[in-house]
């Protein structure tokens, strides 16, 4: 008894050093270097905080608002889009559809996305109602066209605008299929993604653009939500407004107003 | 000993691979990216001046056609801005001074585009049936009869 209780208090020897296991110390390492990696990688050197002259893009959040039932289907803005943007023959930026409605059956049309206005229309039912739908880049909040793209070429502005660098973009086109509304497309002179800009280099020299300017009907509408007084943000603050596809959660920023339910 | 040199090794390849990853680095991402977010913050800037902007608004058309602007905002065509019949302003002025002819297109089919009755029009805006105007033909020029610019229904 007496034996082994001096045995447990007898001084321990000088404790050896305790080795690091390889594994222990490779683990280790690779935790260090892949710190330092992303410390690297998260430290990028920022630019000139600067977009245009005498422009502020943190006092700036935009949202497009469209009227559908004042549309006439002229297509100026097409035209304007065109024109103003160089978008090749053939692709749009934004374009109209007309729907020609009865209850039992309906009817969209596009001709050249309505560049040329619209031809009058024989279909094989008897049409209740008819409307045009102007449509477009929705500009969204949540949007998957910047989600998958592989090389960060799409992203959204703190402005509030979905952009495509074509510097970066390697022309994959997901970006083309992950878009729900069908905005972009591959433009067959530069192969990279192009789509509406909301005439960016107008909005930020205080202009609206080119679509809203041309607009003989103030169907189209541009507008700034930081701005308290903006009409369009008082007609999305207070009117019934409505988003090409809410179900898909992706918070467009271009709203309709007087939306059918057989528009998609 | 030899456990320090194993050590040193390690270390000295991670180095390495930290030396050649953060050269590498600076080579192939662009200087603005991800300033603000996983993008080149320098495109914004890009985008912003990707080119003049070619429509002026008729605010910009009536610093040389006052008279014309005039007329136009006292009638029925108010709210049509000049570009919407003629063209981008960047088509006839440049520098602030005239390079062009402006585009003036007299064809029934620019009337048509806006005024022609077709489905999908609200019923409320003004729209002929081309067979029952004037016994119209395709292709009689509506400004024959109607001023463009303050025109009378």
């Amino acid at each position: 008894m007496d034996e082994t209780e001096s045995d447990a208090r007898a001084p321990a020897p000088p404790p050896a050093p305790e080795p690091v296991g390889r594994r222990e110390f490779l683990a280790n390492a690779l935790r260090l270097g892949g710190g330092v990696l992303v410390f690297l990688s998260g430290a990028p050197a920022l630019g000139e905080d600067h977009v245009a002259e005498g422009y502020d893009w943190t006092q700036h959040r935009y949202a497009y608002l469209i009227d559908t039932e004042k549309c006439i289907g002229c297509g100026s803005c097409v035209r304007a889009c065109k024109a103003e943007n160089g978008v090749p023959d053939g692709f749009f930026r934004t374009w109209v559809e007309r729907y020609v409605v009865s209850p039992e059956a309906s009817h969209v049309d596009s001709p050249k996305g309505g560049l040329d206005g619209f031809p009058p229309i024989q279909t094989p039912f008897t049409p209740t109602k008819s409307f045009f739908v102007p449509k477009m880049c929705n500009h969204c909040k949540e949007t998957p066209c910047v989600q998958v793209c592989p090389v960060g070429a799409s992203y959204r502005t703190q402005d509030g605008l979905v952009l495509v660098d074509a510097e970066r973009c390697i022309g994959c086109g997901y970006c083309v299929q992950a878009c729900p509304y069908g905005s972009r497309f591959l433009s067959p002179t530069t192969h990279t993604a192009e789509k509406c800009t909301w005439c960016y280099h107008r909005v930020t020299k205080g202009l609206k653009p080119a679509c809203v300017e041309v607009c003989p009907t103030a169907t189209r509408q541009f507008g700034d939500m930081r701005r308290e007084d903006d009409p369009v943000r008082l007609a999305i603050a207070h009117g019934r407004v409505s988003v090409l596809q809410p179900h898909l959660l992706t918070e467009p920023q271009c709203f309709y107003l007087g939306l059918d339910k057989e528009v998609r | 000993m030899e456990s320090a040199r194993h050590v040193f090794r390690v270390l000295f390849l991670l180095l390495v691979v930290v030396v050649i990853f953060s050269v590498g680095r600076t080579f192939l991402v662009p200087k603005s990216y991800g300033a603000y977010g996983p993008y080149r913050f320098d495109n914004v800037a890009e985008q912003a001046a990707v080119r003049p902007p070619q429509h002026g608004g008729s605010a910009s058309c009536g610093a040389c056609h006052a008279e014309r602007l005039k007329a136009v905002t006292a009638g029925a065509h108010r709210k049509v801005g000049c570009e919407v019949c003629h063209a981008p302003l960047a088509r006839h002025v440049r520098d602030g001074a005239r390079s062009a002819p402006m585009p003036v297109d007299r064809s029934f089919t620019l009337c048509a585009r806006c005024h022609r009755r077709i489905e999908g029009r609200p019923a409320a805006f003004p729209q002929i049936v081309l067979a029952q105007h004037q016994g119209g033909v395709e292709g009689t020029a509506c400004i024959d009869c109607h001023e463009p610019h303050s025109p009378k229904l």
